[in-house]
């Protein structure tokens, strides 16, 4: 390696075709993948987030609670997330076209959120803000997520059903909103194409006799 | 015991390192106030995976945030710091002449330390961007490429002027983690935080990014030290030298693929999965080389730098074996999403670059300060709490990421009672950190009484052992 060009070459090819091989090469792959139109319903899929999700997501990302939730469901024969009443199916890159800041993540603290929206404690945003005031299981409160303010008149119509001082109410901030709003959006039940769900072999077989 | 000498001699000490001393020092001094910052963030963050509630009330100190900083600290901060002081003074030495424009360096790391502690402080109040290792806020980022090519230039003047032909390993490698990163780092901001590219590209390109930030980055740079260090102090010839070029290319050409080996079985091109486990394989040719020639550091005989050097080394082999076996399809089913992945982050960072690193710091600051280092106790001291820290991070980490990936493949498990299954283990890791974060104390201060020497006339040992190693150690 007496020749420094040479080497210095070498170092960049090195790069360049990690680069070529891994970025562009997906990117080639999946750069143009657009939301599937269905004609049946009339729309695509996966649908745009309401702004308030959207808004959500940005609370998501701040308080990183990617650090501890996943947004990756595993195919039915690889874990279990199938049986835990995860989905269905995989997640597939489609599910994820239109998001601006895609927060797979890498460890499972606590359970997937890629389909939290279709779970029965989504359905009810307040016992969801409640559950992110309070927490739950493992995970903890936020209860700087809320405001503790005097009453003035009636009890605010979303204040939330947990003891408070007397004559106070706690109230979710618009961030805490926001955060719920994104929280019900996710859920992607739509079967696409190429998201059919795999069975296993031996599932298979059983079915069949 | 070892002979007491106050001052260093004149042989060892050359005007190459004179002229580097206050750079290098300076480096080094935010490089220890980072992993010490890094290390308390780090035991916030064991502490709240134990008890949820601990500091939960706080927004500055969500996990996420905790976990983000100090991760951030880590990385830019000791990684950063610490690798590029030493990589600059070895290429330094190995050209032959005093490093030049060292101002570039000095300003260099005065920005960069200041652009990273705006980044935390952006990520306590929620700026965070979101992939791994690229976490710190958009505004920060360009501040640091810009101050890292500041600080690089020494290292890259004295490649171009070095004053042989013939090339060493540590240059290799050093030069290599000067170049590549601020084109990898240059990278990922674009695609991932300035245009990020669509969907799943993004935490697939997070991924390469991850990968490529260890094994053209981080890796390189613990490696040239390695690669000083060993014939240095034992005064032996590199076994299979023949070999070294080999590896060192295999290392830079497989490295940067096997990033996607995290991506098994997610909603990303299997393809990306399948090269990287393929590449996990091909790369154990490098580990295997890197033990053929390094393995002398296996046997340290009395010195202490090779202490930290082996137990660097012993985790760098075991981690790429950890990678390779990993990427294995069934094994990632248990392993991934759990603890397991950072018990292997942190067997690579923690063990392999921090434990070789310490023995490069232990090595380098008496040459800088012209100073033995005050106390042999605070370095054996540091050695073990290292050592034994960073296993029982590790180990209670991976035993409880085990316990975690089969109870969570069990979807009859509830998470709280996966929860309750990891809990020693993660009390035992918690531990580990602390053990840890207390052998860095121990680093932290002596470097500072190694620096400024108010007792100097004090009966403090010095380590010597004789003249041409200046390093600390028995006999």
């Amino acid at each position: 390696m007496k020749n420094g060009l040479t080497f210095f070459l070498g170092l960049f090819l090195a790069l360049a075709l990690a680069f070529t091989g891994i970025v562009l090469g997906s990117h080639a792959q999946l750069g143009n993948l657009a939301p599937y139109y269905d004609e049946n319903e009339g729309k695509a899929f996966p649908e745009r987030m309401p702004g308030i999700a959207a808004r959500g997501q940005l609370v998501y990302q701040d308080l990183g609670c990617a650090a501890c939730h996943t947004q990756q469901v595993r195919r039915p024969d690889f874990g279990s997330d199938k049986a835990r009443g995860w989905g269905d199916r995989q997640s597939v890159a489609r599910d994820y076209v239109s998001q601006a800041a895609v927060q797979l993540g890498d460890n499972r603290v606590g359970p997937d959120l890629a389909t939290f929206g279709s779970r029965p404690l989504a359905v009810d945003a307040d016992r969801l803000a409640k559950y992110l005031y309070e927490g739950h299981g493992g995970m903890p409160g936020y209860p700087f997520l809320f405001a503790d303010r005097k009453i003035v008149g009636e009890r605010a119509a979303n204040a939330l059903n947990v003891p408070a001082k007397p004559g106070r109410e706690i109230v979710p901030t618009p961030r805490a909103v926001a955060l719920v709003a994104y929280l019900q959006s996710l859920n992607n039940a739509y079967e696409y194409p190429e998201a059919r769900p795999v069975e296993p072999e031996a599932e298979k077989k059983e079915g069949g006799k | 015991m070892t002979t007491a000498s106050t001052a260093a001699p004149t042989a060892e000490v050359t005007e190459i390192d004179a002229t580097a001393r206050c750079p290098l020092l300076l480096l080094l001094g935010f490089a220890l106030l980072w992993l010490l910052v890094s290390g308390a963030l780090a035991l916030v963050n064991l502490v709240q995976l134990t008890t949820p509630t601990f500091a939960a009330a706080c927004p500055v100190m969500t996990y996420g945030r905790a976990q983000a900083m100090q991760e951030s600290a880590f990385i830019y901060g000791w990684a950063a710091n610490a690798g590029l002081a030493v990589t600059l003074w070895i290429l330094g030495r190995l050209s032959g002449a005093p490093l030049r424009s060292l101002n570039w360096t000095t300003a260099g790391a005065v920005f960069w330390n200041l652009a990273l502690l705006l980044g935390l402080v952006g990520i306590a109040t929620g700026d965070a961007t979101v992939h791994g290792w690229i976490q710190l806020p958009r505004y920060v980022l360009p501040l640091l490429l810009v101050a890292y090519g500041a600080m690089a230039v020494p290292g890259v003047l004295a490649w171009t002027g070095r004053r042989q032909d013939t090339t060493f390993a540590s240059q290799w490698y050093g030069v290599a983690a000067l170049f590549l990163f601020p084109w990898l780092f240059s990278i990922a901001q674009m695609m991932l935080v300035f245009f990020p590219t669509r969907g799943v590209l993004q935490p697939l390109i997070a991924g390469w990014f991850v990968q490529g930030a260890w094994t053209l980055w981080l890796a390189p740079l613990m490696l040239a030290a390695a690669y000083y260090l060993l014939p240095k102090i034992s005064g032996k010839a590199i076994r299979h030298y023949e070999f070294a070029a080999l590896s060192f290319w295999t290392l830079l050409f497989v490295g940067a693929w096997t990033g996607g080996r995290h991506f098994v079985g997610g909603p990303i091109p299997a393809w990306v999965a399948t090269v990287a486990g393929v590449s996990c394989a091909l790369l154990l040719f490098h580990y295997i080389v890197v033990a053929l020639n390094l393995g002398g550091a296996f046997r340290p005989a009395g010195s202490t730098v090779l202490w930290f050097v082996g137990a660097g080394l012993g985790a760098y082999l075991l981690g790429g074996v950890l990678d390779a076996v990993t990427s294995i399809r069934g094994v990632a089913m248990i392993t991934q999403f759990t603890h397991f992945s950072t018990a292997q982050t942190q067997l690579a960072v923690s063990g392999a670059f921090s434990l070789t690193l310490f023995g490069a710091i232990y090595f380098l600051v008496p040459r800088l300060t012209g100073r033995a280092w005050p106390s042999l106790s605070l370095i054996r001291g540091h050695f073990f709490a290292a050592l034994l820290g960073t296993a029982a991070l590790v180990l209670a980490l991976a035993v409880a990421g085990l316990i975690q990936g089969r109870e969570q493949n069990n979807a009859t498990v509830e998470f709280s009672a996966i929860a309750v299954h990891v809990k020693p283990w993660l009390l035992v890791a918690t531990a580990g950190q602390a053990v840890l974060l207390i052998g860095n104390l121990l680093l932290a201060v002596h470097l500072l009484r190694a620096v400024c020497p108010f007792r100097q006339a004090a009966t403090a040992p010095a380590t010597f052992r004789q003249p041409p190693t200046m390093e600390a150690s028995v006999s």
